[in-house]
């Protein structure tokens, strides 16, 4: 176990270009354990890339990413996962055509070679999403509430220190969202670390310790919630265009 | 240098009609992004309407294009109408799948109509030749290679030009984009299969006074016209076009230099570099 | 109550009755050249058998992993040419060439799969018949080893001799039955353990989507080549196979496109990702090709009275119809895409699994 105070994951000086355009530029910040930080911004303000950075799907053009004092860089995703830091996806993928728990089991797998093992993971995981009475059902056939729950409850199966969530609410409606507002306060009750994308404003001041607001690839500000809300710079180019 | 001038010139001349097939495959891959594994066996098909024009009904092969082209675009049209587009939203295997169960439906059927006997074409010019200098130009290759760019140029200016060709474009780029621009989509699936098989048809009308004549003539056409247009880039109309030329002249040049035997073997080795190092092609744009 | 689409949880492996219906098969085809000594019935098994093991080859790699490879003839040539290459021109017995062969294929499938598995999609496909073809044009132009077009043609495979007894003599077809029963059972017992194991688990998420499958920690590779290697393992084991028992390859008929379009087809017509699909697949090729080929529907016709045996037809049918049995690929895997993308199998329990969601719906009224 690391120190309490020093960071889980420390993000330096991140850039990223696609051909000559900037999707992030010199993104810094870091995470201590235990703490859920929320990453916001409007629209193409690059909290995706920077996700996809962290996790191994590019490397970024310059910077740094440390994750237990760790160099990530040149990784690929399945060795971020295997060190511990895994994600959701903003479109859920599904693996359609197997059955829920054995989605959940894929997860599992990366911790153990026995299957009957990674069944018993799974189907804890399953209670702690609430869905453990449709884990025979074919993954493809859930409404996208409950599979939002089961990307939620697969990567949990990994057995992560922290948890990169994109848009767990996107498209939920308001009973839905609240259960994984709860699922997310629950997760950190077990010590899990989290970053959260997320648009619904409410919801992410309730939930993070920690605000991260990008805009235009750039870290505009970061703070505690309540610090952001009334940071002028936010509120004219992102809440106050949201409040427009 | 004059086996190189030599082999460089047959491997353009032929290189012409590999353009005319690539460029076909392409179409209906930019269109619909099926790749079309029965495409050989349009070529084939091509291939035994000319032959038949020419022993019934007297067609020189050169002009027969003028009724195989329509045969073959109608065809291809009743072909995509039928069975392709059902299978649009497919996964890419089945679709590949089922274009190649087409390939076998088309090669058995001449082969239970026709039998597998080799047909040839001789025509007054077909052995015909005449020297360049030190280079000798053979007289059918030369006329095929010339009409070739008579059908591209005629193919350039109907998808640059005319309304359907533009709206081909369009559908080709980015086909929810053309649908919501008003463009038919559904129609222009039907246009691009039947003009891919009618170019491809109208390539094997081209060779058939050079070539052997059978059923299964079709295989190895259809995997050049992969190389072509992955060498190309798939969807590159210009890329097919250009692809065509470079492979029929590097099958020539190592034919010369290397053995006749393996000069296809250089050429499948090269499409997997390039499908490794450069998977977008010379025109394409990269889709990662 | 919504439809439940519930699958059959495959991880507890296969249902009991098929357990029982699997070993009930395996002894009857056991003890079948007791009973039938007809050569045309053995040969007819023979070939189901080698279809058999060629499809649940492939399905391990193609139907669990969704990697699509239209090029599995390289690794059916590779076990055919090398143990009859060994046979003919060095006199190494069959049993001590398949060793050399076995571990080719395995060493070229992990080659192979380095460089191709970066493709995906239409891109991969491409790139496993180009590397087939490559394989083909070796195996023609390579004279010295393998005789290039003319083929290689066994003077007879060497009986098996054990301190100075004969224990097998291949003078008939029954040992190449045995030989491919056994074969074929092995690779659906590989099949039963790889879909229950993380082998099997992953190699099905990364069909379902490779970037999720890599989120959860998968190396897509490294887990692709695997699946490659053991599936090239058996196909080269049945081209051996193939190659003794009918004594005769050529790189057409031993490398060739066909073959690897015959290879998918047997899993795609049964139903890919299942156990039996294969074998079902299998089946009704061999079944239906051998119909054609000994004009069996032609001579179903003229009994039937629909077809003059000497009318023009008639003759045409007989003369035709054998050798474009192929024709009948063409069709069932247009058939098969259109109708049944889950093959013949699947489109079996989705009916099955509609009639009981039926039922249940019924009962809960």
């Amino acid at each position: 176990m690391s120190e309490t105070d020093s960071p889980i994951l420390d993000i330096q000086h991140v850039s990223k270009q696609f051909g000559g355009l900037a999707a992030n530029s010199d993104v810094s910040f870091s995470m201590t354990e235990g703490m859920i930080l929320g990453l916001i911004g409007p629209n193409g303000a690059g909290k995706t890339t920077l996700f996809n950075c962290i996790t191994g799907y590019y490397p970024p053009t310059k910077g740094d990413v440390i994750f237990k004092g760790k160099r990530l860089n040149g990784m690929t995703p399945d060795q971020v996962c295997k060190l511990g830091m895994v994600r959701t996806w903003q479109k859920v993928r599904p693996l359609a055509k197997l059955s829920v728990i054995d989605n959940v089991v894929v997860g599992a797998l990366v911790r153990t070679g026995s299957v009957p093992e990674a069944r018993e993971i799974a189907r804890e995981q399953l209670h702690v999403v609430k869905l453990a009475h449709k884990a025979d059902f074919l993954a493809g056939g859930l409404p996208i509430g409950e599979r939002k729950k089961l990307e939620v409850a697969r990567v949990l199966a990994t057995k992560p220190d922290l948890l990169l969530l994109d848009e767990v609410m996107g498209g939920l409606n308001p009973a839905e969202s609240e259960d994984i507002i709860q699922l997310i306060l629950e997760i950190k009750q077990r010590g899990l670390t989290q970053m959260v994308i997320e648009h619904d404003m409410k919801a992410i001041m309730r939930i993070s310790d920690r605000i991260v607001v990008l805009n235009s690839g750039e870290k505009l500000a970061e703070g505690a919630p309540l610090e952001i809300v009334s940071n002028p710079e936010v509120v004219t180019a992102y809440l106050g265009e949201a409040h427009t | 240098m004059t086996i190189f001038l030599q082999s460089l010139l047959s491997g353009i001349l032929i290189g012409g009609a590999y353009a005319l097939i690539g460029v076909g495959l392409t179409i209906i891959f930019g269109v619909m992004r099926i790749i079309n594994f029965a495409h050989g066996d349009l070529v084939m098909l091509g291939m035994y309407a000319s032959y038949f024009l020419f022993t019934l009904g007297n067609v020189d092969p050169f002009v027969s294009i003028v009724f195989v082209f329509p045969l073959l675009f109608l065809f291809g049209a009743i072909l995509q109408k039928t069975v392709i587009n059902r299978v649009l939203n497919a996964l890419p295997q089945n679709q590949i799948l089922l274009t190649i169960g087409i390939g076998l439906i088309l090669s058995n059927t001449m082969m239970l109509l026709f039998t597998s006997d080799y047909r040839i074409i001789s025509t007054s010019y077909s052995s015909g030749s005449f020297r360049l200098g030190e280079i000798s130009v053979s007289t059918p290759l030369l006329l095929s290679f010339g009409i070739t760019g008579l059908v591209t140029a005629i193919l350039y200016w109907f998808l640059l030009k005319t309304d359907t060709g533009q709206a081909i474009r369009a559908t080709a780029q980015d086909r929810d984009a053309a649908q919501l621009m008003g463009v038919n989509v559904k129609r222009m699936s039907v246009l691009a299969t039947g003009l891919g098989a009618g170019l491809a048809a109208v390539a094997g009308a081209l060779i058939s006074p050079t070539y052997y004549i059978f059923p299964q003539v079709g295989q190895p056409f259809t995997l050049k016209a992969f190389v072509i247009v992955v060498l190309g880039g798939m969807g590159s109309v210009m890329g097919a076009t250009v692809g065509g030329i470079i492979i029929g002249a590097t099958e020539s040049l190592a034919g010369a230099y290397i053995s006749s035997g393996l000069k296809d073997l250089v050429v499948y080795v090269l499409f997997l570099l390039i499908l490794l190092f450069k998977p977008a092609g010379l025109f394409g744009k990269s889709r990662v | 109550m919504p439809p439940r689409t519930r699958t059959r949880t495959r991880a507890r492996g296969l249902s009991a009755f098929s357990i029982v219906a699997f070993i009930a098969a395996v002894v009857l085809l056991a003890l079948f050249p007791k009973f039938v000594e007809n050569p045309y019935a053995v040969h007819l098994m023979v070939t189901f058998f080698l279809a058999v093991i060629m499809g649940e080859a492939w399905n391990l790699i193609g139907g669990y992993g969704g990697q699509y490879s239209v090029g599995h003839a390289a690794y059916f040539g590779i076990g055919a040419y090398t143990v009859l290459v060994l046979l003919q021109t060095n006199g190494v017995a069959p049993w001590w060439g398949l060793l050399p062969a076995l571990a080719l294929a395995l060493g070229v499938a992990a080659i192979v799969g380095s460089i191709t598995f970066r493709l995906r999609g239409p891109y991969f496909v491409l790139a496993s018949i180009a590397v087939a073809e490559i394989f083909r044009l070796v195996a023609l132009n390579w004279k010295s080893a393998t005789n290039g077009a003319e083929g290689i043609l066994l003077s007879g495979v060497p009986p098996i001799v054990i301190g100075g007894t004969e224990i097998v003599n291949f003078s008939s077809k029954v040992p190449f039955y045995y030989m491919g029963l056994a074969l074929a059972v092995l690779t659906v017992l590989v099949t039963v353990w790889f879909q229950g194991s993380k082998l099997g688990y992953y190699l099905q998420a990364i069909r379902e989507d490779q970037d999720a499958a890599n989120s959860l920690g998968i190396p897509l590779t490294f887990y692709k080549n695997i699946a490659l290697m053991i599936s090239a393992f058996f196909t080269a084991w049945a081209g051996a196979l193939y190659g003794l028992y009918v004594g005769f390859i050529d790189p057409q008929t031993a490398v060739g496109l066909d073959i690897s379009v015959q290879i998918v087809l047997t899993a795609i017509i049964g139903g890919i990702g299942t156990v039996f699909g294969p074998v079902v697949g299998a089946a009704i090729l061999v079944a239906l090709s051998e119909a054609l080929r000994s004009n069996a529907i032609t001579d179903l016709l003229v009994a039937g009275g629909l077809v003059s045996e000497t009318s023009s037809i008639g003759i045409f049918l007989k003369d035709h119809l054998s050798h474009a049995h192929m024709l009948i690929y063409g069709f069932l895997v247009a058939i098969v895409i259109l109708f049944m993308p889950d093959g013949v199998l699947g489109a079996v329990n989705n009916a099955a699994r509609r009639r009981r969601a039926r039922a249940a719906a019924g009962g809960a009224r």
